[in-house]
């Protein structure tokens, strides 16, 4: 234990003087929490004219509306629905929502909801992608009057500040996905110092004294966890604390999300770098992996934003997954896939790439 | 084999018929020695001999393809852990983290052995006490090859195995570590080193291996291979021309003549009489020597004279 404790510290020594360590793995993410924090976070430019036609100003309808005055991007316009789509046709409106007759008799509130759902109409201009955002934003904003709904005790007591969570800023988003991005570059980068090492018979060298080779590994590993965590607590607090992010989960639930996700993400690390020679040529390899990753992973921009054909590769890569994981616990968006997928995928990874490191990795 | 097994109780090293291939290349060929408790024993060859397989094998990084090994009794393969406890292992590349200091390095190696060497004592040794504070990828290569030496000494291991531990060094350095040596020797430690400097085994070991080609051609004191090999002295001629070895060769006493980069070395039983003739043979001017210089044959003659080639080659 003594020997594992002054290697660990060893090696914190030898990586905190590598001034590139300390830059990729600390001093990145936070420049990039700032520098997109300020660029996402300032007046919002994205403002969204919305039309909204009232067939019948009953309490869901008033209440519906108040929820929609609560969210700060939209502008709404209120008319019938004929003068509502005359603008819409101008590019008056980016959509018009049409706030139907609903019977209150007892079915809706059925449990069994057997009962048909009501179709809630909008129409929108589809030649401008923006305006998924907002679509996408207004049924979240209808899952979350229907939740409030079905929940007999709280029906119609919706207050206001869960939706602005739910309206999906930018600087909200970007929070767990800038954590997300770190987490995956420390894992996958870090793993080059084992190449390293190896590449300059260090760990050669070390088979020749009493250290057993399993405690290197896990210094590193144990490293890499304590950087994990200290990137965490900078960009969560710069998050909250500059522009002013929300963060919903625990800490317990952080640090295990984030613990987690780093684990997967160095065991892949490893298993990237098993066959690289070099430092170089390993490099090389977490280069061609990790730069689509955190452009299809939806890390960055909501995944509605991807062509469809790319869906398979978006469910097919870990760091969708630990985005989603992030995103729900840090900011509290709903999970996209859930909870259990989320924590599968990333157990299926890490151990997977565990055993193929395991099996193929050479000490020389 | 009937004195090695008798010489084996007292015994550090003992191997038996070691033999170790790379695919066609066999780099060592059925080697067999002991090294006795508290002597330096050094194992001499030209690169590519088979020495560092030979202390690869031996400290178990490597595993033989046929042959016995015992260190300190232990099996370096099979009992691994319990021998990296009792020895101390310098290889040729370094294990060092390249931003930690000397004296960082030299404490964490310490720390992996049960009853090490205080750092300081090591720093003296090695003439690094005022490098202590300085990272090692700064060294210059020497004060770097002094480090790896005391990452080996520090555990103060049973038996110590150095993979050529003077390359590198000035003449001062080199003999400063050869103190070192012999005082660890006088502690009662083991030493098996490699070396290419005939000097270095000739003045430090108390037996040495020659080693070619993968096999020992010849083992012994430094004294028994050269007398084995010579009861001749050496007289170097120098800037002398190949012409002239016929007539040298005719000199009284002269049993040998070896010739090699325009220096021709005679072997003479009979010293005195070789050289009033070589003095004679000028006067008639028959010959020019500009140099001549006359010593006791060493192990580079025993070298050349096994092979037929100088081990810097």
């Amino acid at each position: 234990m003594k020997i594992f404790f002054n290697l660990v510290m060893a090696t914190l020594k030898d990586m905190i003087r590598d001034k590139m360590t300390v830059f990729w793995f600390i001093l990145f993410p936070v420049l990039f929490m700032f520098l997109f924090g300020m660029i996402f976070s300032g007046p919002q430019n994205v403002n969204f004219d919305l039309g909204v036609v009232v067939e019948e100003p009953d309490f869901f309808a008033q209440s519906f509306l108040a929820n929609l005055e609560q969210v700060e991007m939209l502008t709404l316009f209120q008319g019938s629905l004929e003068d509502e789509l005359d603008a819409l046709g101008q590019r008056k409106r980016n959509a018009v929502l049409v706030l139907p007759d609903i019977q209150f008799g007892p079915d809706l509130f059925n449990e069994d909801q057997s009962n048909e759902s009501v179709a809630i109409p909008v129409y929108y201009d589809a030649s401008s992608q923006a305006n998924k955002v907002l679509i996408f934003m207004l049924s979240e904003i209808f899952n979350h009057v229907e939740r409030g709904m079905q929940n007999r005790a709280r029906i119609f007591t919706l207050d206001a500040k869960p939706v602005q969570a739910e309206s999906l800023r930018d600087v909200d988003y970007l929070l767990p996905g800038i954590l997300a991005m770190a987490l995956m570059q420390l894992g996958l980068f870090g793993s080059l110092r084992l190449v390293y090492l190896r590449e300059r018979r260090i760990l050669r060298s070390l088979g020749a004294t009493p250290l057993p080779r399993t405690h290197i590994v896990l210094s590193e590993i144990i490293i890499r966890l304590l950087m994990a965590a200290i990137q965490t607590l900078l960009i969560i607090l710069i998050g909250h604390f500059v522009f002013d992010v929300q963060i919903m989960g625990s800490w317990w639930q952080v640090l295990g999300a984030v613990f987690f996700g780093a684990a997967v993400f160095v065991s892949i690390g490893y298993m990237l770098v098993t066959f690289a020679k070099t430092e170089e040529s390993g490099n090389g390899i977490i280069q061609v992996v990790q730069f689509p990753m955190m452009f299809l992973s939806g890390i960055f921009f909501p995944l509605e934003f991807l062509p469809a054909f790319l869906k398979p590769v978006v469910r097919a890569i870990p760091l969708t997954y630990l985005g989603d994981l992030l995103r729900s616990i840090i900011i509290g968006v709903p999970y996209a896939f859930g909870l259990t997928t989320d924590l599968l995928i990333l157990s299926g990874w890490l151990i997977v790439s565990l055993i193929m490191t395991i099996r193929f990795w050479r000490w020389d | 084999m009937k004195q090695l097994k008798g010489s084996a109780d007292l015994a550090s090293i003992v191997v038996r018929e070691l033999t170790k291939r790379y695919g066609n290349l066999t780099a060592v060929n059925q080697i067999s020695l002991v090294v006795e408790t508290g002597e330096i024993f050094g194992m001499l060859g030209p690169n590519g001999a088979g020495k560092t397989t030979t202390v690869e094998i031996l400290v178990g990084l490597r595993t033989a393809d046929a042959g016995e090994v015992k260190v300190l009794g232990f099996d370096p393969v099979t009992e691994d852990k319990k021998l990296k406890r009792s020895i101390g292992v310098q290889l040729q590349m370094p294990a060092l983290f390249p931003r930690l200091t000397v004296e960082e390095a030299l404490q964490l190696n310490a720390t992996f052995y049960p009853d090490p060497f205080p750092v300081d004592q090591v720093l003296e040794w090695m003439g690094l006490t005022d490098r202590r504070k300085m990272f090692t990828h700064k060294l210059s290569g020497g004060q770097l090859q002094r480090l790896i030496v005391g990452m080996a000494i520090i555990g103060n291991g049973k038996v110590l195995f150095l993979d050529e531990p003077t390359t590198g060094l000035d003449p001062q350095a080199r003999h400063n570590l050869w103190d070192v040596f012999q005082l660890l020797q006088k502690m009662g430690k083991t030493i098996f080193l490699t070396t290419h400097y005939m000097e270095e085994a000739q003045y430090l070991c108390d037996r040495v291996a020659i080693i070619d080609h993968g096999s020992i051609i010849a083992l012994g004191t430094p004294d028994q291979l050269i007398g084995d090999q010579f009861e001749e002295k050496a007289i170097e001629l120098s800037e002398m021309g190949s012409e002239n070895e016929t007539i040298l060769r005719e000199l009284p006493g002269v049993t040998r003549v070896q010739t090699a980069h325009n220096q021709i070395t005679l072997y003479s039983t009979h010293v005195e009489a070789t050289i009033r003739e070589l003095i004679q043979l000028e006067a008639e001017q028959r010959l020019a020597i500009s140099g001549l210089a006359i010593r006791k044959a060493s192990l580079e003659d025993v070298f050349l004279k096994l092979t037929g080639r100088s081990i810097r080659q």
